[in-house]
């Protein structure tokens, strides 16, 4: 198996052998941040709990860039992802151009985001859009 | 808090100077400054430098070719407003009495940062979002998207500024670009992020600017220009987000707006007092979420001011007679300086061919930052100057 490594130390733990988003929920001010830092970014309160985010939220804004950035390849969907707790994050979208939509639904996976040259695996988090059914019965 | 007068400004032409170094660049805007003023440099009490990509000591090292020494000497960072945060410190030193007389430089070589670091879109180290392929233009690409939405913007209204701007810097000797564009022509440039192409970016530029400030008392004693009205720097405001969370909406950045308010306040005057405005046009669409944010019409209005024409030359109140960051380039730590001193300049008329007649009161703005988990643009840098 490659080496795996995550993109970014904080963002992502491990349970049960699958990678989840923790942030940090804290009880004095009630607003839960991602990742986790030393004190509440909101209240600066050191009177908080790790908790995994929620998994399905909606687009608030969205941008298509059309040039590589890093290693990514075009087109490369970024979106700001509001949660139901009220946090925002951001992360590429993995969905069809087409079916962009400011507010669509979408939930949170985990996998390789790029591979480095001595095959070292990078884990990260992206969205998909959740599917909808349209028509027939429920 | 005392009185914060303009006693000289210097720049070079913004544009790729890939023979100059960043010392090479900035000892001419100091030395341009100094010239202007008519003042020894050994008369500096203290100096600012703000630079993005910064090489160690990049003040000092500059300041030497200047004969300037044994003085207090700040290099400043604070992304593109980095040159309004050295504006600012030493205007708060002078205001508050720790010197009579000092120098803020902004500088910046965005040739020499592409050849260590490569070309191409620019994310924020160990950030990161940045490492998820957030950049600024997809940061104001998001921001356009916003104004489409909520304010019902049209590609030609995103355009606009990018328009409005290029044909203004035609007529400014220091603008990296002396070219007219069309909305036709901006929608054929390369895309960059939808609805952001090529032609609605500032450019990448080098470039240096330098302003010298003084107290009234030195501004009496050693001003020489007869025929320039005294100007003042009369609200100088520096200020940073708060984190962000769902409700944030980038079209109504509180750091932005509480900034401006905070610096109307300390110069005494509101938003239709002024005569013109130098802002950060980084990206066209961002031009028109600012005349709300700056107070320029209400909250909403944005389209519909840009569309009455008040923001061009001849109207209510010019935006942008330099060209702004799309035409005049945008040396990044520099470009917060460089709207200082040309609203100095508008002041003085001494702006030649994008004079805006009459002009008595202006503001300079930046904006600097995107970064994860804060309100972003992160830094509003806003400075007020009145005759």
């Amino acid at each position: 198996m490659n080496n795996q490594i995550i993109f970014y130390p904080g963002t992502l733990d491990e349970k049960d052998g699958k990678f989840i988003q923790m942030g940090n929920k804290c009880k004095s001010c009630g607003k839960t941040s991602f990742p986790a830092v030393e004190l509440c970014p909101f209240c600066c309160s050191d009177n908080g709990e790790k908790v995994p985010l929620s998994t399905v939220g909606t687009v608030f804004s969205f941008s298509v860039t059309r040039v590589p950035v890093g290693p990514y390849k075009p087109p490369i969907i970024g979106a700001y992802i509001d949660l139901p707790e009220g946090t925002r994050v951001f992360g590429q979208l993995q969905a069809n151009e087409e079916e962009l939509k400011t507010g669509m639904k979408v939930k949170v996976e985990t996998g390789v985001l790029w591979t480095e040259k001595d095959g070292t695996e990078v884990l990260g988090y992206y969205y998909v859009p959740v599917e909808t059914k349209h028509g027939g019965a429920e | 808090m005392r009185d914060v007068y303009v006693l000289g400004i210097g720049q070079t032409v913004f544009g790729k100077h890939t023979d100059l170094s960043v010392n090479d660049l900035g000892a001419a805007a100091g030395l341009a400054a100094v010239k202007d003023a008519e003042i020894s440099p050994k008369e500096f009490q203290t100096a600012y430098c703000g630079a993005m990509h910064n090489i160690p000591v990049v003040g000092e090292s500059i300041l030497r070719r200047l004969g300037v020494d044994r003085i207090p000497i700040f290099n400043v960072e604070n992304a593109c407003a980095s040159g309004s945060s050295a504006v600012h410190l030493l205007y708060r030193d002078i205001a508050l009495g720790a010197c009579e007389v000092g120098i803020a430089l902004g500088v910046e070589s965005l040739s020499a940062y592409a050849r260590k670091f490569g070309k191409g879109l620019i994310g924020f180290e160990e950030d990161h979002e940045a490492k998820l392929a957030l950049t600024m233009p997809s940061f104001f690409a998001m921001l356009c998207n916003r104004l489409m939405q909520e304010r019902g913007a049209t590609i030609e209204d995103i355009c606009y500024a990018s328009i409005k701007n290029h044909k203004a810097g035609i007529s400014n000797p220091y603008s990296q670009y002396k070219k007219e564009v069309t909305v036709e022509e901006i929608m054929a440039s390369p895309m960059i992020a939808d609805p952001i192409t090529v032609l609605q970016c500032c450019p990448q530029s080098d470039g240096a600017a330098a302003i010298i400030l003084c107290s009234e008392d030195f501004y009496k004693k050693h001003n020489k220009k007869e025929n320039r009205a005294p100007v003042r720097v009369a609200g100088s405001v520096i200020s940073v987000s708060g984190a962000q969370d769902s409700s944030y909406d980038p079209l109504a950045l509180k750091s932005l707006i509480d900034g401006a308010k905070a610096a109307y306040e300390m110069a005494g005057i509101g938003p239709e007092d002024l005569n013109v405005v130098e802002l950060h046009d980084a990206f066209s669409g961002e031009e028109l979420a600012a005349y709300e944010m700056l107070g320029l019409c209400k909250p909403g209005e944005g389209v519909t001011l840009a569309r009455s024409g008040a923001a061009e030359m001849g109207g209510r109140c010019p935006v942008n007679p330099s060209g702004g960051l799309q035409s005049m380039g945008h040396p990044l730590g520099a470009s917060g300086v460089r709207v200082v001193a040309d609203i100095a300049r508008q002041l003085w008329g001494e702006a030649g061919g994008y004079q805006v007649e009459g002009a008595q009161v202006g503001l300079a703005q930046m904006l600097g930052g995107v970064l994860s988990n804060i309100e972003s643009p992160v830094v509003a840098g806003i400075q007020i100057l009145v005759k």
